[in-house]
């Protein structure tokens, strides 16, 4: 079981969820469980078999740079935000 | 120094000289623009006088004529460059966009934006030369602020950009300067908001600032007939610069080479490419090795400042708690999309645990140089806004603004706006370590004197690093690197080598070589190098460790298993039979040659990073000058490898803070012209304008990383803006919210407060 | 443009070049003499990273022309230290990690010298007054003025 925090602006195609709780054991996966449930989500945040570049993967409270094949933990906490730069 | 759980080591925490210092106090350290390479000629930059126009004609037939004039380009000799996205290093980057910004094709999106280049027998004659390009501009209606830029009758930069909701790709119906827009929302702020004891609103500015390196940008490129291209650059990634030249020039990868000379500051400004292809198509064109070195006004209007913002905030506070935060976040990106607003809406609220927030961040374009980062991007402002606001609730609550901060301190399990929860963080421990400081603890008295406070975060970077150990048979060893150092890193990741090892550090010997010498580093910035490639040298050193383990065991004829690896010794279990490093290094030929070890890796396990300052300031109400009387910046550093460098690290981080918080500023006319483009009016601090800045390590080691090391080289400009801010409050009774409080300012403000 | 030709003593050398009217001293030093110790930091006299001793006054190399430098006694970072024997200065600066890029520390290093040669004892007030002609960037200044303590205290040591 991974624990997702829906991104604000996507909650709408959730029914207005914030969290949710899927099975999955890869990235690509996941974003399917999730669209299972949110319409349209995994069209929103993938392209060209990827996550759209603004955006970025953050899970177990690091953003990583995750391909649609790295494999979950299960128990893993999950989301997406925006993709960051330092300085 | 506040140390939690943190064991012995025998060179970390230690302070040797740097390997690289020698050179770089007798003048012979090779800084980008001191290369001299044989046949060498100098490139030029045309640059636009218009803030927003439309090229209609580029004639540069008599500059190629011009006396000593080897090559001329414009966007012409691009490639043409799809609108495609390529990771440079830590953000992903529109390859298009940056060729615009390289060479304007159609229009010029701000005053400073490159139209041309020259390249000839000396800087003098390319300089002259340019004058003799003639470009033909309609000029446009050009918008500077960020608000103004959000109107319906803005000015478009681009007819063709549309607002991007940034999680949904959902784009606007009409085009915009409001180039993306995203939302965190959590709990109930209305509720909450009704429910509270003080409400405070306010309306936050801050002015676009250059990160004030002291060495302008350069590049030295040089075209072989065959394609290959070699670029001699100050930079802060020289991979990222290779695969952007790449991509930019539509070559193989493998074709570029990129040599990294010592970088004279970066903070994230040379993270960008500005020259690179320039230079690259001159020496193409004249067959000779090209240098292009900007002038200081260049770095000002035509580099990567930070962006001016606007930050409404309005937070609730319950008795002792913060329990509301409604913000919203504009950001000027510049003439192209990117801001920092991202960071900013994240790094705002990290210090705390909210449950009731709702954040909103707007990336819009006007016409100004685009921004690029700059430590920390995007926190400081945001920090600037929300410490105030803190300050302003726990007066009003009567709680000392350092409890405040401590009673709602974020820990671990508490999570950011974005739903990550914190790993073991160290908030509550810097603001311990602040309240229990002799700087806290001493009084401040005298009028027109004052105190403040601020907290602040960064969350640190990770990501990919590449090095290689190479063991010399006299037991020295060589430390292959990629990692451009920028403040001390060759110490600190030779320093981990050492420890790893267990050997001295004077014995290892770390170079940071080029793109053809060492696999993929990303960039040195996001205070990732001490941690990433820190992590790939210990990697790289257990993999020397457990050679050496196997050589002696094939010496001693045992299972690896008998044979342990200790400080330096490998000794035989059973019978107590040893090596030194040195003694097994002096037999590899025999035992099964080179003895080297690599790691290559994305670094995982990142610890963010708190910093909470105190400063005291005096106030002249006459001149409107803020005298820094002290300063003390207390910082979770997770391991101090080097403490100096640390140190060093948090005091230049202040100082850029205080210098962001008095003085800094773009001042740009009506015509969007920077009229300050000069050291002289961009007023950067003197060793004149501060006092000693204390330092306080907090060191609670980051779980995630063999020693414990979290980034250190951002966190401290988060917090100066609003603890000199609110300093000046506790001081004068006026509350800024306006940056850079200038002395012009102060005395207007104090004036209109008491006439 | 026609060249001049000009003669200087430069670190204890007498060296001599062609340079144009036109070219800085700053510029001389580093595209004639390949002296590149010097650096360019803005070019108008705001930054102090070309700072040379000439005929015993600290000037920003940026500010003086070329053909000014005729007949004149040059110092650049590059004579501080004695062979390989480091200026108490360089060696201080090394110990108190007292750079970071180190693009100012040449500029720094002569200031600090040219202060120290004539006021030994001068406090942390002066320091920095002496020195606010020299910016920098990445250090936020703490470390620097300790290392122009340190090595003014060697100094007068030494002298004692």
């Amino acid at each position: 079981m991974a624990r997702v925090t829906i991104p604000a602006t996507l909650r709408s195609l959730c029914g207005g969820s914030p969290e949710l709780e899927v099975v999955a054991a890869t990235i690509d996966e996941l974003l399917r469980a999730i669209d299972a449930r949110c319409p349209g989500f995994y069209a929103r945040v993938v392209e060209d078999g990827r996550l759209r570049p603004e955006l970025a993967f953050a899970i177990d409270g690091e953003i990583l740079p995750l391909g649609l094949h790295d494999a979950i933990a299960p128990g893993a906490e999950v989301t997406i935000v925006p993709a960051l730069g330092g300085g | 120094m506040t140390t939690v759980e943190k064991p012995q080591y025998r060179v970390i925490g230690t302070r040797p000289i740097r390997p690289d210092g020698v050179e770089k106090v007798t003048g012979k350290a090779l800084y980008g623009a001191d290369i001299r390479l044989l046949g060498m000629i100098y490139g030029k930059v045309l640059r636009s006088p218009h803030a927003h126009a439309c090229i209609l004609r580029i004639d540069t037939s008599e500059a190629e004529r011009a006396p000593g004039v080897l090559a001329v380009v414009t966007h012409a000799d691009l490639p043409v460059a799809a609108d495609r996205v390529e990771e440079l290093g830590e953000s992903a980057v529109n390859v298009r966009e940056v060729a615009e910004n390289i060479l304007a094709s159609q229009k010029v999106l701000y005053r400073g934006h490159a139209v041309a280049a020259v390249a000839a027998t000396s800087p003098h004659l390319a300089e002259e030369a340019l004058q003799l390009i003639k470009v033909e501009y309609e000029v446009l209606p050009h918008v500077l602020d960020v608000l103004d830029a959000m109107r319906d009758d803005a000015p478009l930069l681009d007819e063709n950009r549309r607002t991007k909701t940034l999680m949904t790709g959902e784009l606007s119906e009409k085009p915009s300067n409001v180039a993306s827009y995203n939302r965190f929302q959590g709990g109930d702020v209305e509720a909450a908001f009704a429910e509270a004891d003080v409400v405070v609103e306010r309306e936050f500015r801050t002015k676009m600032v250059h990160q004030g390196y002291i060495e302008p940008q350069n590049s030295t490129a040089n075209w072989n007939a065959d394609g290959t291209l070699t670029i001699w650059t100050s930079t802060q990634g020289a991979f990222a610069v290779r695969n952007l030249v790449a991509e930019v020039l539509r070559k193989p990868i493998a074709q570029v080479k990129v040599v990294p000379m010592e970088i004279g500051g970066g903070f994230g400004g040379k993270l960008p490419i500005y020259l690179d292809p320039v230079a690259a198509l001159l020496s193409k064109k004249s067959g000779r090795p090209v240098k292009i070195v900007m002038s200081r006004t260049e770095v000002f209007e035509a580099t990567g400042p930070t962006s001016g913002t606007v930050i409404r905030v309005k937070a609730a506070a319950k008795g002792d708690r913060l329990t509301a935060v409604k913000a919203s976040l504009f950001y000027e990106a510049g003439a192209f999309p990117g801001s920092s607003v991202g960071a900013g809406s994240m790094t705002m609220l990290a210090p705390y645990n909210v449950e009731n927030f709702v954040i909103d961040a707007y990336d819009v374009v006007v016409n100004k140089p685009k921004t690029a980062a700059y430590r920390a991007p995007g926190a400081p402002a945001a920090a600037f806004a929300i410490e105030s606001v803190i300050d302003e609730l726990a007066r009003h609550q009567k709680v000392d603004p350092l409890v405040f901060r401590k009673v709602n301190s974020a820990r671990k399990g508490t999570k950011m706006v974005n739903g990550i929860a914190f790993p073991r963080i160290g908030h509550e421990e810097c603001v311990e370590a602040a309240l229990n400081s002799d700087h806290y603890r001493s009084p401040i008295e005298g009028p027109y004197r004052g105190r403040g406070v601020a907290s602040g975060y960064w969350f640190n970077g990770g990501m990919q690093s590449s090095v290689v150990v190479a063991v010399n048979t006299d037991g020295t060893v060589n430390l292959i690197e990629g990692s451009t150092d920028i403040g001390g890193t060759r110490a600190s990741l030779a320093m981990q080598l050492a420890e790893t090892l267990g050997i001295p550090y004077e014995s290892i010997r770390p170079s940071v070589v080029d793109t053809d010498s060492i696999g993929h580093n990303d960039v040195t910035g996001g205070s990732r190098t001490t941690f990433a490639t820190g992590m790939a040298v210990y990697e790289a050193g257990m993999a020397i460790r457990r050679e050496m383990v196997a050589r002696a065991a094939k010496l001693w004829g045992l299972p690896e298993d008998d044979v342990e690896y200790d400080a330096g010794i490998i000794r035989s279990k059973k019978d107590g039979r040893q090596f030194t490093f040195k003694e097994l290094a002096a037999q590899s030929a025999r035992t099964g040659g080179p003895i080297t070890g690599k790691a290559s890796l994305v670094a995982r396990g990142v610890g963010g990073a708190y910093g909470t300052h105190i400063v005291d300031v005096e106030v002249d109400p006459d001149t409107g000058k803020v005298t820094i009387l002290r300063y003390t910046a207390v910082q979770d550093v997770g391991t101090a490898i080097h403490p100096s460098y640390v140190e060093g690290q948090i005091q230049g981080g202040v100082v850029q803070g205080i210098g962001w918080a008095l003085n800094e500023e773009y001042v740009f006319d009506e015509q969007g012209r920077m009229v300050n483009a000069s050291f002289l009016d961009y007023r950067m601090p003197t060793a004149l304008d501060v006092p000693m800045i204390d330092t306080i390590l907090v060191e609670v080691p980051n779980p995630g990383h063999p020693y414990g090391v979290r980034g250190v080289g951002e966190v401290p400009i988060v917090p100066p803006l609003a603890a000199i801010a609110n300093a000046i409050y506790d001081a004068t009774g006026y509350r800024f919210t306006e940056l850079p409080m200038s002395p012009r300012r102060i005395v207007e403000a104090l004036n209109g407060l008491s006439g | 443009m026609k060249r001049t030709y000009v003669q200087a003593r430069i670190n204890g050398e007498e060296r001599d070049f062609l340079c144009e009217p036109r070219q800085s001293l700053l510029e001389v030093l580093r595209e004639e003499l390949g002296l590149t110790g010097s650096k360019e930091g803005c070019n108008n006299g705001n930054c102090g990273a070309c700072s040379v001793i000439m005929n015993g006054r600290v000037v920003n190399s940026c500010c003086v022309l070329g053909v000014e430098a005729d007949g004149a006694e040059i110092t650049t970072i590059e004579g501080i230290a004695r062979g390989d024997r480091l200026h108490p200065l360089q060696q201080a600066f090394l110990e108190e990690a007292a750079l970071q890029c180190g693009i100012c520390t040449p500029g720094f290093i002569i200031a600090a010298k040219a202060l120290l040669d004539r006021e030994p004892d001068a406090d942390e007030h002066r320091i920095r007054f002496w020195l606010a002609g020299n910016l920098c960037r990445c250090t936020g200044y703490d470390k620097i003025i300790r290392a122009v303590q340190r090595a003014a205290s060697q100094l007068q040591e030494a002298s004692s």
